[in-house]
C-alpha cells in the first residue's frame, strides 16, 4: 500500500511528522453521516414516490369516462361521477384567484414601489409572510363568522373569498420579490422619459417582472386548488350540478373527495381516488408548469 | 508601478534564496481541467524547503490553480481534474487513495478573504488542533497561545480569547485564519493572495509574518502584487496562459529574467 | 410666426393636460395599491377579532384558564374543556419535529454538500413537489396505506412487548391497533413539514460563502466537521427559525390529521386516538349549535395564538425566505 504510493520519479524531503495523524473515529463518524443523509433523502424520495404510486393504482382503476359525465351520487345510489364537484372546484379556484390577483399584485407593487423600507410597509411585509403559512383552517372560521353566520347559509362566495385569503399572501409577496429584481436603471430610465410613477409601473417594470408575477398567481392557484379545510364551513359541498347559483353549499372536489374516502359505500371510495388522482395531478402539474415559467425568466 | 524600487526589493530577498534545499513540493508533468477546459499545461515545478515561492501572472494564467491542488482543495468540485504528479513526502498526492484530510492538515492555506469561523478565537485556533491531536487542556492553551504570538495576534486578542472571532478586523481575522493554520503544525503554507482585502498597514504586518513564518514553513504564495512577491519572496514562477514561462530565484525573475514576457510583465507593460 | 407660437402653446397646453390626467391615474393607482396592503393587515385584525368575539361565550363560560384546562368535552351537557386537544395538538407537533427535522437536515446536507450535480435538481424537485401535495391526499395515503402498517408492524408487536410495563405500558400500549392515534398522526406530520424544512435549510445552507466552506476543508476537516462545526453554527437562528415555521404548519394542518388521529375526545396514550384543535374544529364545526361552536371558535383562538407566535419567532428568525 505504501510502497504503490510512492512517487515514480521523484523524491523530496521526508516529513517531519510521520503521516498517519488522521483518526479512524473521525473518518467513521464521516462515513455515517454520509450514510444518514442519503438514506434519509431516499427515504423522503420513496415517500414521494410510494404516494404517487398508490393515486396511480387506485385512482386509475377507479377512473370512468362518468367521472366527467355524471354527478356525484347520493347516499346509497349505484355508480355516479365528479363532474359537478370538479366544475365547482374550478369556479371556487378561478374566482378565488380572481379576487386575489388584483389584490395581491397591487399590494405587493406598494411594497416594492411605494412603501419600501417604510415602518407600515415593513409591517404589511411581516403580517403578509406570517399569512402565508397561517393554518387554512383559521382561515375558514374567520369566513365562516363574517360571511357564513351573517348569511345565514353556507355559500360558494364565502368558499371563493376564504380561499381567495389564502392565495393573496403568495402572489404578493411572489410580485414584491419579482419587482424588486427588476434593476433600478429600467424605473429611472422610465422616469427620465417624464413618465409618472404610475405609468413606469404598469408599462415597464410589471411587463420586465411579468413571468416571475405569472409564477407567482399559478403556485397560489395550485395551493387554493387542493384546500379542504376552508371549504368545509364555507362552501361546503352538496350533490347537484352547479346552477349559476353561488348562495347555498357548491359541489367541491376537495370536500368530496374528504367526505367519500371517510364513506362506508364503496362506489364512493372509488370516486374518492379518481378525485384525488385527478386534483393531485392537476396541482403538480401546475406546480411544475409555474417552475417552468420563472426558469425560463432566469434563463432570459 | 515603479520598476526601480521594484528590483531593490527583488535584489535584497533574492539574496536569501538557498536552492540547495531539499525540495518540499516537486511538481511533474501537471495537467489541470476545469471540465474539458485546460487550465494548466505541463507544469513542473520545484517548491524548496522554508523559501517562498511567489507564484505571479496576468489574472486567468492558472496561479490559483495551480495553488488550489497542493491541498487538493479543487477537488470539492467534480467536474475539475488533476493529471500529472505533485510529490509531497515522497507521495504523489494526486494518488486518490491519499487522505485528503490529512494531506489537508499538512498544507494549510489562507485564503483572499479572511474566514474566521463562527465561534470564539480560542476555538478557531484549537479547532484545527483538536481534529488530529487529542491533547490534555493545558497543550491545547499552550498550542493556542503560541499560534497566536506566531501570528502577532496574542497581545490583541489575550483578553478575549471567549469572544466570537468575527467581531475582529478585517487584518486580525486574517491573523486569526493564519494562526488557526499554523496551530495544526504544517509542512507547507499556501497564500491566495492574502492581502488583497486588507488596507495597506494590515498588509504591512502580514508580510512581516510571512517573512518570520519562512524559518518553519515552505510557503506558498499566489499575489497580483508585484512588488509585494518581489519583497516577501526568494523564489519567482511567472506563469501566463496555463504554463510557467519562468521560474527562478526572485531576483533573477525581476532583475535579469530570462524571457521577453517575463520581462514584458514584471516592468509593468502588459498584464 | 404667430402660428408657430399658437402652436407651440396649443402644444404645451396639450403636454400639460396629458400630465393632469396622468396625475390623476397615478394618484389612484398609488391609494390602490396602498389599499391593498392595507388589506392584508384588515384581514389579520378580522381574523384576530372574530376569534375573539366568536369565543367569548365558551371563555366567559368556563373562565379562560378553565376552558384550557378542562379536560371534558361533553356535548350532551354542554361542558367543553379545550385540554385534551391542546394536548393532542402539542403532542403530534412535537412528534413530527423529532421525526421531521433530522430527517430534514439530511435532506438539506445531501442536497448542498453531498449529491452529485446530476442529482440536486431532480432530488430538490422531488423535495418541492412533496410540499405541493394536498394535505387531503397524505390524510387519505395515512388512513389507508400507512395505518394499517403501523397496527400490523408497529402496534400489535410494541403491544406485546410493553403490556403490563408500569409507565412505559401505560404511554406505549394500545387498547386498539387500529394504526390510527397520536403516533400516527405525528409520522404523517413529519412527511408533511420535511419538504418545507428541508428546502428553507438548503437555501440558508446555500447563502453561505463557499470560501468559508473552503477553508474548513482547507484545515482538514471532514465533511461531517464541516457541516457540524462551520455551516450549522454559521446558518444559525435561520435553521432554527426554519424549523418554527415547520412547528407552526405541524400546529395547524388539519385535513391529514383529521384522517389518521382517530378523533376521540380524550387523550390516553401515544398510540391511541386522540385528537388535535383544528381537528375537532374540523370534525365538529357543521354539526355544532349554542355554545359547541362558541367553544370550537375558542379552540381556533388557542391555535391562533399559538401559531402565530410560533410563526412571528420563526418569521424574525428568518429574515426573508423564498415563497414555498
Amino acid at each position: 500500500m505504501t510502497s504503490t504510493l510512492q512517487a515514480s520519479s521523484t523524491s523530496t524531503a521526508p516529513a517531519t511528522v510521520p503521516w498517519g495523524r488522521v483518526r479512524p473515529g473521525r473518518r467513521l463518524a464521516d462515513r455515517l453521516l454520509k450514510g444518514a443523509c442519503i438514506a434519509v433523502t431516499a427515504l423522503g424520495v420513496f415517500v414521494l414516490g410510494w404516494i404517487l404510486a398508490m393515486l396511480v393504482v387506485r385512482g386509475v382503476s377507479a377512473l370512468s369516462p362518468r367521472i366527467v359525465t355524471a354527478a356525484t351520487p347520493g347516499p346509497g345510489s349505484e355508480g355516479g361521477g365528479l363532474a359537478n364537484a370538479m366544475a365547482g372546484s374550478l369556479i371556487l379556484t378561478l374566482l378565488g384567484i380572481l379576487v386575489a390577483t388584483p389584490i395581491g399584485v397591487m399590494a405587493g407593487t406598494y411594497l416594492a414601489e411605494y412603501g419600501k423600507r417604510s415602518r407600515l410597509a415593513e409591517v404589511v411585509r411581516f403580517i403578509n409572510d406570517i399569512l402565508l403559512s397561517a393554518p387554512s383552517i383559521l382561515i375558514g372560521l374567520f369566513v365562516y363568522t363574517v360571511m357564513v353566520m351573517p348569511m345565514g347559509q353556507y355559500s360558494g362566495w364565502a368558499g371563493a373569498v376564504a380561499l381567495a385569503i389564502i392565495a393573496t399572501p403568495v402572489i404578493v409577496r411572489t410580485t414584491e420579490d419579482m419587482l424588486r429584481l427588476v434593476p433600478n436603471g429600467l424605473r429611472e430610465a422610465g422616469a427620465a422619459l417624464g413618465a409618472p410613477p404610475s405609468k413606469v409601473i404598469t408599462t415597464i417594470t410589471w411587463r420586465a417582472a411579468r413571468s416571475g408575477m405569472m409564477t407567482g398567481i399559478l403556485l397560489a392557484t395550485a395551493r387554493i386548488a387542493g384546500e379542504t379545510a376552508p371549504l368545509l364551513f364555507t362552501a361546503l359541498n352538496n350533490q347537484f350540478w352547479f346552477s349559476g347559483d353561488l348562495m347555498g353549499g357548491v359541489a367541491n372536489l376537495p370536500v368530496t373527495i374528504y367526505q367519500f374516502a371517510l364513506s362506508p359505500y364503496a362506489n364512493w371510495q372509488e370516486l374518492a381516488w379518481a378525485g384525488a388522482l385527478i386534483i393531485t395531478t392537476a396541482i403538480l402539474l401546475l406546480s411544475v408548469v409555474a417552475r417552468f415559467v420563472i426558469k425560463k425568466d432566469i434563463a432570459r | 508601478m515603479n520598476t526601480v524600487s521594484v528590483m531593490q526589493t527583488a535584489s535584497a530577498a533574492g539574496r536569501a534564496a538557498d536552492a540547495s534545499a531539499p525540495v518540499r513540493i516537486a511538481v511533474r508533468d501537471l495537467d489541470f481541467f476545469y471540465g474539458a477546459a485546460q487550465a494548466l499545461k505541463g507544469i513542473n515545478l520545484d517548491f524548496f524547503d522554508r523559501q517562498v515561492t511567489a507564484l505571479i501572472g496576468p489574472s486567468g494564467c492558472g496561479k490559483s490553480t495551480l495553488l488550489r491542488i497542493f491541498n487538493r482543495i479543487y477537488s470539492l468540485y467534480p467536474e475539475q481534474r488533476a493529471e500529472g504528479e505533485v510529490v509531497l513526502d515522497g507521495r504523489n498526492i494526486l494518488d486518490p487513495r491519499i487522505d485528503v484530510n490529512e494531506l489537508r492538515s499538512r498544507v494549510g492555506m489562507v485564503f483572499q478573504k479572511p474566514t474566521p469561523f463562527p465561534m470564539s478565537i480560542y476555538d478557531n485556533v484549537a479547532f484545527g488542533v483538536r481534529l488530529n491531536e487529542r491533547l490534555p487542556r493545558s497543550e491545547v492553551d499552550d498550542r493556542v497561545e503560541a499560534a497566536l504570538r506566531r501570528a502577532a495576534l496574542w497581545n490583541e486578542v489575550k483578553d478575549k480569547l471567549k469572544a466570537s472571532g468575527m467581531g475582529l478586523s478585517g487584518g486580525q481575522q486574517q491573523r486569526l485564519c493564519i494562526a488557526r493554520t499554523i496551530a495544526q503544525q504544517p509542512e507547507v503554507i499556501l497564500f491566495d493572495e492574502p492581502t488583497s482585502a486588507l488596507d495597506p498597514i494590515s498588509t504591512g504586518k502580514i508580510e512581516e509574518l510571512l517573512e518570520q513564518l519562512r524559518s518553519e514553513f515552505t510557503i506558498v504564495i499566489v499575489t497580483h502584487n508585484m512588488q509585494q512577491a518581489a519583497r516577501i519572496s526568494q523564489f519567482t514562477a511567472f506563469m501566463y496562459l496555463g504554463e510557467v514561462v519562468e521560474f527562478g530565484p526572485t531576483n533573477q525573475i525581476f532583475m535579469n529574467p530570462g524571457k521577453k514576457q517575463t520581462q514584458d510583465y514584471v516592468t509593468g507593460r502588459f498584464g | 410666426m404667430a402660428a408657430l407660437v399658437e402652436k407651440a402653446m396649443s402644444g404645451e397646453r396639450q403636454a400639460l393636460n396629458r400630465r393632469l390626467s396622468h396625475g390623476g391615474f397615478d394618484r389612484a393607482f398609488r391609494w390602490a395599491s396602498l389599499a391593498s396592503a392595507l388589506i392584508v393587515l384588515l384581514v389579520l385584525a378580522g381574523i384576530i377579532a372574530s376569534m375573539i368575539v366568536g369565543g367569548w361565550p365558551a371563555f366567559r363560560e368556563a373562565g379562560l384558564f378553565g376552558f384550557v384546562t378542562g379536560s371534558t368535552w361533553d356535548i350532551n351537557n354542554d361542558v367543553y374543556g379545550a385540554w385534551p386537544a391542546i394536548a393532542g395538538t402539542l403532542a403530534t407537533a412535537l412528534i413530527a419535529l423529532v421525526i421531521g427535522v433530522p430527517i430534514s437536515l439530511g435532506i438539506a446536507i445531501f442536497l448542498t454538500q453531498l449529491a452529485p450535480r446530476w442529482l440536486k435538481g431532480p432530488v430538490a424537485s422531488a423535495v418541492e413537489l412533496l410540499a405541493a401535495v394536498p394535505s387531503i391526499i397524505y390524510g387519505m395515503w395515512g388512513l389507508f396505506v400507512f395505518a394499517p402498517l403501523v397496527a400490523a408492524y408497529l402496534q400489535t408487536p410494541l403491544n406485546r412487548v410493553v403490556e403490563g410495563i408500569p409507565i412505559v405500558g401505560t404511554v406505549l400500549y394500545s387498547r386498539v391497533p387500529s394504526g390510527t392515534g397520536i403516533m400516527t398522526a405525528g409520522i404523517i406530520l413529519a412527511i408533511m413539514i420535511i419538504p418545507f424544512v428541508a428546502s428553507i435549510t438548503r437555501d440558508m445552507l446555500d447563502q453561505i460563502p463557499s470560501v468559508l466552506r473552503e477553508s474548513a476543508y482547507g484545515i482538514g476537516c471532514t465533511t461531517w466537521e464541516v457541516v457540524r462545526h462551520v455551516l450549522v453554527p454559521q446558518a444559525g437562528v435561520s435553521i432554527i427559525g426554519a424549523i418554527m415555521l415547520g412547528l407552526g404548519r405541524a400546529l395547524g394542518e388539519t385535513m391529514a390529521v383529521t384522517f389518521v388521529v382517530g378523533n376521540a375526545n380524550r387523550l390516553t396514550a401515544l398510540f391511541d386516538p386522540g385528537s388535535t384543535i383544528a381537528s375537532r374544529i374540523a370534525n365538529e364545526f357543521n354539526e355544532a349549535l349554542g355554545l359547541q361552536l362558541h367553544a370550537l371558535i375558542a379552540l381556533g383562538c388557542i391555535l391562533f395564538l399559538v401559531t402565530f407566535s410560533v410563526l412571528i419567532v420563526a418569521r424574525l428568525l428568518i429574515a426573508r425566505v423564498k415563497v414555498h
